[in-house]
């Protein structure tokens, strides 16, 4: 009964076909290290949030002068609510946490590179979604902290040119941040996740077309690579189970570890809290805003920091294989470049004083320099690379592909030859 | 790699901020009889200019004190009724120029959290010429609810101490009323998923076993 079912549904609808060649038997490099769990979880955290957030809306009010009170409404007396307001606040940090992972992996690894290109920047509309998407949900519990986060970064669009003023008003929907805003904020909060969804097809298909990469950064003939079912799902699933025990910790026993304290407090526009942060994904990027001592600098800067990872197929001139593992120098840039935004957080974190100031500046300067200088560094190391000899791993492996290629088309010929 | 990105999350936190005045540490009490004497003291010292607003008599009853005790305190109130506090805020406005603010999320609501609370209301000295200021937040407008700045003897000073305690661990409850069947619930989810993520590892290892 059930072949015949799917006999019916076949001759609609390419289901099996579609099951077999995108899902169980998507060919993926064998050597995929645990690195590569970052993209599943991704896509986990993402129906987490979803599903919690759907639940949380039932109970939400999005009104200035209820929704403080709907939020402890959830904690207290919703059955649960308190399981389901921690999930999802918890989620938007482990959310970034898995996607700042799998960026770090893919330009450790040279995965932006061709054919990836376009992988990359669908990843790069994704961030920008997420980003979007955590600063208007982080305006619903109408904390201090939500009101000042979100009244600082409208503010900003003032750098418009000509029309900043309207702007900003236009985003608020008021003059200041009130009801309007809170209302459009819980509006799109709700809209984007099914944007990121579609966005997230988009990326599927990229990457099915031009599939994984793999730690040696080297493209793999057919003969390394496995189905993706039983292997990468068992694999998946055993990551998935050491995510889901850290996230559970934060969960269950820390969850006001990640929600400032100014935030229990309701939002009020008479009184600026003495230290405005933003959550701690967004610290690098604030600490660069907040370097540059004029507002429109500040935000061009701040903008371009996020955007200067979409640079980087373009900025990697060398033509080296593989990843940071067979670069020295870039390797050395990749983990500088690591320590840097761990000093911008910093920065972004603490209250502006001079020095940190001077930090955040010098901090500032280094973030764009290591990108600027990625041309230039990586035509210098191809050329010393190749002068002092390419390292034996990767001769071996581009020999034993080339040869791989070569049998590949010779078998193919016989075939032909065989048919005609 | 990791190491640094695990570094990432936890500078990030509010772990690492410090407060500018040192806070004395607390240990906060869960036990029944403490929650008591902590609501008993509450409502006889703090009550009167204070709100708990998110907390309704019932709550207090669900907690565990006497339904005699609560009838005590809610008087002709319903027992739904959030704890609200006794003086109107005008007034309040008036006698303070500030309105005290609703204690319910207190623990939560300041760096330092507990810590903050209890090193505020020990916070009380009298001055050289005997005007009281505190020590964790000088411009307070609250008077010394305890009394601790007219004290000098060490007998009463640790009873004091005490009511500090006391209050500060039933105001954590009253923070987060669900936070024990929260540790409760945790403890289950994650032996459950140490057990689950065993079993997938061996799971994994006998699929990718096929390969060699
Ligand atoms: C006579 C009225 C009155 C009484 C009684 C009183 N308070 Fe207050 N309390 C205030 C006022 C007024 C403020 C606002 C202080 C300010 O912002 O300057 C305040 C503020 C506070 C704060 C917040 C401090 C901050 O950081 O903003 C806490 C905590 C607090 N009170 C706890 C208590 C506790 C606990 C008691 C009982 C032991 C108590 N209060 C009794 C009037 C009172």
């Amino acid at each position: 009964m059930p072949a015949r079912i799917m006999k019916w549904i076949d001759h609609r609808f390419p289901l099996t076909n579609f099951v077999k060649h995108e899902l169980t038997g998507y060919p993926t490099p064998r050597n995929l290290s645990y690195w590569w769990n970052f993209g599943f979880l991704a896509g986990f955290v993402l129906v987490l949030q979803i599903a919690t957030g759907i639940f949380l809306a039932m109970h939400y009010k999005a009104d200035i002068a209820l929704s403080f009170d709907s939020i402890q409404h959830i904690m207290r007396d919703v059955n649960y609510g308190w399981l389901l307001r921690y999930m999802h606040a918890t989620g938007a940090s482990a959310f970034f946490f898995v996607i700042f992972v799998h960026m770090a992996r893919t330009l450790y690894y040279g995965s932006y590179r061709a054919p990836r290109e376009l992988l990359w920047w669908t990843g790069q509309g994704l961030l920008l979604l997420l980003m979007a998407t955590a600063f208007m949900g982080y305006l619903l519990p109408w904390g201090q902290m939500s009101f000042w986060g979100a009244t600082v970064i409208t503010n900003l669009f003032r750098a418009t040119p000509f029309f900043g003023d309207q702007v900003v008003v236009w985003l608020r929907g008021d003059y200041t941040v009130g009801d309007a805003t809170l209302t459009r904020f819980f509006a799109l909060h709700y809209l984007f996740p099914f944007i990121i969804c579609a966005a997230v097809v988009i990326h599927l298909v990229a990457l099915h077309t031009v599939k994984s990469s793999n730690p040696s950064g080297i493209d793999l003939a057919a003969k390394d690579n496995i189905p993706f079912h039983p292997y990468f799902t068992a694999k998946d699933l055993y990551g998935l189970g050491w995510f889901l025990i850290i996230y559970c910790i934060f969960v269950f026993f820390l969850p006001d570890s990640l929600i400032e304290p100014a935030n229990n407090i309701p939002a009020n526009p008479m009184q600026t809290p003495n230290h405005i942060v933003p959550e701690w994904y967004f610290l690098p990027f604030y600490a660069i805003l907040r370097s540059v001592p004029d507002l429109v600098g500040g935000v061009l800067a701040m903008g371009l920091s996020v955007m200067m990872f979409a640079f980087m197929p373009i900025l990697d001139r060398s033509r080296i294989p593989g990843g940071a593992h067979y670069r020295p120098f870039y390797r050395w840039q990749f983990f500088l470049f690591i320590i840097d935004m761990l000093v911008l957080g910093y920065v972004g974190y603490t209250p502006p004083t001079d020095s940190t100031l001077l930090l955040g500046q010098v901090a500032t300067l280094c973030y764009f320099g290591s990108f600027f200088i990625i041309p230039f560094v990586s035509r210098m190391e191809e050329r010393w690379l190749i002068k002092r000899g390419l390292p034996p791993a990767v001769i071996e492996l581009m020999a034993g592909e080339a040869a791989a290629i070569e049998r590949h088309k010779q078998s193919h010929e016989q075939r032909k030859g065989a048919r005609l | 790699m990791s190491k640094l990105l695990i570094a990432l999350l936890l500078c990030a936190t509010p772990l690492a901020y410090a407060h500018e005045t040192a806070l004395t540490k607390v240990a906060v009490q869960t036990d029944l009889p403490t929650m008591e004497r902590g609501a008993d003291t509450l409502m006889n010292n703090c009550h009167s200019c204070h709100s708990l607003k998110y907390i309704k008599y019932r709550d207090l009853m669900k907690l565990g004190i006497s339904k005699q005790k609560v009838d005590g305190w809610r008087g002709e109130l319903g027992l739904d009724t959030p704890l609200l506090a006794q003086m109107s805020e005008s007034d309040a406005l008036q006698s303070f120029g500030t309105a005290p603010p609703d204690l319910s999320l207190m623990t939560k609501a300041r760096d330092g959290g507990p810590d903050y609370v209890y090193s505020y209301l020990l916070g009380y000295y009298l001055n050289a010429s005997g005007v009281p200021g505190n020590h964790i937040f000088p411009e307070t407008k609250m008077p010394d609810p305890l009394g601790v700045s007219g004290t000098s003897d060490p007998a009463q000073l640790n009873s004091i101490k005490d009511q500090a305690r006391d209050i500060v661990s039933f105001l954590n409850w009253a923070a987060d009323p669900q936070q024990s069947a929260r540790l409760r619930l945790g403890y289950y989810v994650i032996g459950y998923l140490l057990l689950l993520t065993f079993l997938l590892y061996l799971v994994k290892n006998q699929i990718w076993s096929r390969l060699d």
